[in-house]
């Protein structure tokens, strides 16, 4: 069944010549959402939606050198000659399975060369939506009790466009000056914004949120999950198959941010990683360069009125009611004193904190019981897709709590 | 008061000014008007009644002192403003007619010349240069136009001048007039070519013709080289002396070479037939000088001092010949293209040239950018 599903995946990856169907162009379907959520297998219905695309030629023909200015991108026998491309593979320990070539092609952005059979596109897609079930069902097992607005910042930590731009920068992926032909594949190519352009737009519009006119309207955490991305963000809407051509032709003029091309770039990489390597090593791939980066997840927390939250978290978990008592306390009368408060659901002892007054006291022994509460971590942790291994234990449900308090 | 304004008025004393408008009295003296007297050298030379006029006059003691009417330059505008109204005079208008005439009859032939061709050439023509090219200034090259660099015929060569100075030693024949006759004719080069040495370590001995009568051309031909003056007749005479037994003995030459490749080096013989020449020591001074003069004459090739010091034997100067004695110093590129360990390792490339800015441009894709701002610009 693994093979299966490789087989199926990577024929929108390789060449044409060894797809078996065009089906799986059906990438260009999902590359833009056009539902709520991806949905993973659009209905086989759509398939007549999406655009009859003219079957280019798979391997382009080998041409002498000088007419390489002519291409968009490096050609594909270009990789093998290319020591910075083996460097970037080696350095990154990169499993002997996945060739140059397709690193090679991972590094090619949709704004260098619009063919879909040469750019990064298609495992970009793959390796975003593996990415970020991959992080979410870490965190969500991880840390069953954490708020969604903290879960959405530590996906952003986790797998952000920032954070991959980063990640691409230490791993020593240097950018060319233009996309072209000639350049060295070992290159992430994109055509760059042009000078003054906006980066970062204020206001997203287009979304699929209804009323997203009404700005002052209070926007619900939950209403979140559902119209916007997995960072929380506003997300443009995706549009239909068949005004595609339009937007692409828009798109393609305008280059796009050397983040925008990082973040795209790591995604393909682990795209490919998965496609030719196959699930073991896309996990391993992503432990060892992505959870491995360190998150201070309870610095994430923002708390407004801590003491509020907390009665409101005991009565939901009918627990006593919170009582904030001394512990101990030093120079009531002078000019530096310190507070010890412990907060107490009955005999039990929530939190502590210390301040230079009590009410600051109490308010850092409010956010300390809080955190204790919302950074509860079982022993053991495992995430649903360590099922897919053979020979898995049988799965015992993981604890997933209400969430946090809404008040 | 503005500081020039200032200068101007000089005539104002300076007391009743601050003392920031003081004017030096060297100052205020070049710059007051001068007097009428010395006003009056400033007049024009030319002037009947000048200053100047007056004390030539008086220093040569007569109304009309010798020098010039007018070292000065001629008449100012107005002057020669009323010079023209007045009629001129009688006797230039007498002079002027017969010049023009002979203008006018000199110009009648007269065509100007657009270019410099067929024009006459001005100027002495005892130069150097405009002398036709004699015999004298012709160069002609003391060895061979042609380097030979391959071994087949650098041994030729070696194997050539062997036989000559073995020929000379022979004939008891100053050493170094072999190399008075650059090349041979063909006939007799087959002759030098037929003949072997034997390498018994005696250059006078050493030689071995193929038969009698080669040994007898051969003997009469470098005898008539010897002899300097005679040199050009002995050649004739023995050219047809060769070719009439060269006609007689046809089918004794085993290896002739095509008749086309007359021009080529050597008649087009490729190789020596025998390399008892090798052996040949070069210890004897004269021997070496003349052999290594003959060697390089015939090979293109120079033998500095130290590496004619130290060549003992025929051998060892074919092999410099050859470039073995000091080759050509291999590049690091060219060892490390021949590294397989470095070329089986794919991240490292190995470049013939040195990367510079421009290729560094080129795969970063910046150089077309380059060239087409600078075509844009019109300075490609």
């Amino acid at each position: 069944m693994k093979r299966l599903q490789l087989q199926r995946w990577s024929g929108s990856v390789l060449s044409a010549q060894a797809r078996t169907g065009g089906r799986l162009q059906q990438r260009l379907y999902t590359a833009i959402r056009h539902q709520s959520t991806a949905s993973p297998a659009a209905p086989a219905g759509h398939d007549q939606l999406i655009r009859e695309q003219p079957q280019a030629p798979s391997i382009r023909p080998s041409r002498p050198s000088q007419s390489r200015y002519n291409l968009p991108s490096p050609p594909v026998e270009a990789a093998r000659e290319s020591a910075k491309l083996a460097s970037l593979h080696a350095r990154l320990y990169l499993p002997s399975r996945l060739p140059l070539e397709t690193l090679a092609r991972s590094l090619v952005d949709a704004s260098a060369d619009p063919d879909p059979n040469f750019n990064n596109e298609s495992l970009a897609t793959l390796g975003h939506d593996l990415l970020t079930q991959y992080t979410s069902e870490y965190l969500v097992c991880t840390y069953p009790r954490l708020p969604l607005t903290v879960v959405f910042a530590a996906m952003y930590a986790y797998v952000g466009p920032k954070t991959l731009a980063a990640m691409a920068k230490e791993w020593g992926v240097e950018s060319v000056a233009a996309p072209g032909g000639e350049v060295d594949p070992g290159y992430l190519q994109f055509r760059r914004l042009p000078p003054g352009a906006e980066v970062n737009p204020e206001l997203i519009t287009g979304t699929e949120r209804p009323h997203e006119e009404e700005t002052h309207w209070r926007k619900s955490v939950t209403s979140r999950v559902v119209y916007d991305n997995e960072y929380g963000d506003p997300v443009k809407a995706g549009v239909p198959p068949s005004e595609l051509p339009e937007r692409e032709a828009k798109n393609n003029n305008l280059g796009v941010s050397h983040e925008q091309a990082s973040s795209t770039f790591v995604h393909a990489l682990m795209g490919a990683v998965y496609l030719h390597a196959g699930r073991p090593a896309a996990k391993r791939f992503f432990e060892q360069h992505f959870l491995s980066r360190h998150l201070n997840i309870s610095d994430l927390f923002n708390f407004s009125s801590p003491a509020r939250d907390l009665a409101r978290l005991c009565a939901r978990e009918n627990f006593d009611a919170p009582v904030a008592r001394i512990i101990s306390e030093t120079g009531r009368k002078s000019r530096s004193p310190v507070f010890v408060v412990g907060i107490y659901s009955g005999a039990d002892k929530l939190g502590e904190g210390a301040g230079a007054s009590l009410l600051e006291a109490r308010f850092r022994a409010c956010v300390a019981s809080l955190k204790g509460w919302y950074l509860y971590s079982p022993l053991n942790v495992r995430v649903p897709s360590s099922m897919e291994e053979e020979g898995a234990a049988p799965w015992k449900p993981v604890h997933v709590d209400l969430g946090e308090v809404i008040i | 008061m503005r500081p020039s304004l200032r200068l101007l008025n000089l005539e104002v004393p300076s007391l009743q000014g601050s003392r920031a408008l003081y004017v030096c009295s060297g100052c205020r003296q070049e710059a007051r008007p001068r007097p009428i007297a010395a006003r009056q050298f400033l007049r024009h030379a030319s002037n009947a009644d000048s200053l100047s006029e007056r004390v030539r006059r008086k220093i040569w003691g007569t109304d009309n002192p010798p020098g010039e009417k007018d070292p000065y330059g001629g008449q100012g505008v107005l002057e020669r403003k009323f010079s023209k109204q007045q009629p001129p005079k009688q006797e230039e208008v007498a002079e002027q007619p017969e010049e023009v005439e002979d203008l006018t009859l000199t110009d009648a032939s007269y065509e100007p010349a657009t270019t410099w061709a067929g024009l006459e050439r001005v100027g002495h023509l005892n130069r150097w240069n405009d002398y036709p090219r004699s015999e004298a200034d012709t160069y002609e090259s003391f060895a061979v136009k042609t380097k030979h660099n391959q071994k087949g015929p650098l041994s030729l060569a070696a194997h050539q001048a062997a036989v000559e100075i073995c020929l000379m030693h022979a004939l008891n024949k100053p050493l170094v007039s072999v190399c008075d006759v650059t090349e041979h004719e063909k006939p007799i080069f087959d002759m030098i070519y037929e003949c072997k040495i034997q390498p018994n370590g005696e250059w006078s001995k050493a030689l071995e013709y193929p038969n009698k009568r080669t040994q007898d051309t051969l003997a009469y031909i470098f005898e008539q080289i010897g002899a300097q003056p005679a040199a050009p007749a002995a050649e004739e005479t023995a050219e047809d002396l060769v070719e009439a037994s060269e006609l007689e003995e046809n089918g004794e030459i085993a290896d002739e070479p095509a008749s086309d490749s007359q021009d080529a080096p050597f008649f087009g013989y490729q190789d020596v037939q025998d390399e008892g020449f090798l052996s040949l020591p070069l210890t004897d001074a004269v021997t070496k000088f003349a052999y290594l003069k003959r060697f390089s004459q015939l090979s293109g090739h120079y033998f500095p001092d130290p590496i004619m010091q130290q060549i003992s034997t025929v051998k060892q100067a074919v092999a410099y010949a050859q470039g073995e004695l000091n080759k050509k110093p291999k590049k690091l590129a060219e060892y490390l293209a021949e590294d397989q360990r470095l070329l089986s390792l794919p991240n490292v490339k190995i470049f013939d040239k040195r990367r510079t800015t421009l290729h560094r441009d080129d795969e970063m894709g910046r150089k077309k950018i380059i060239e087409a701002a600078l075509r844009a610009r019109g300075l490609l």
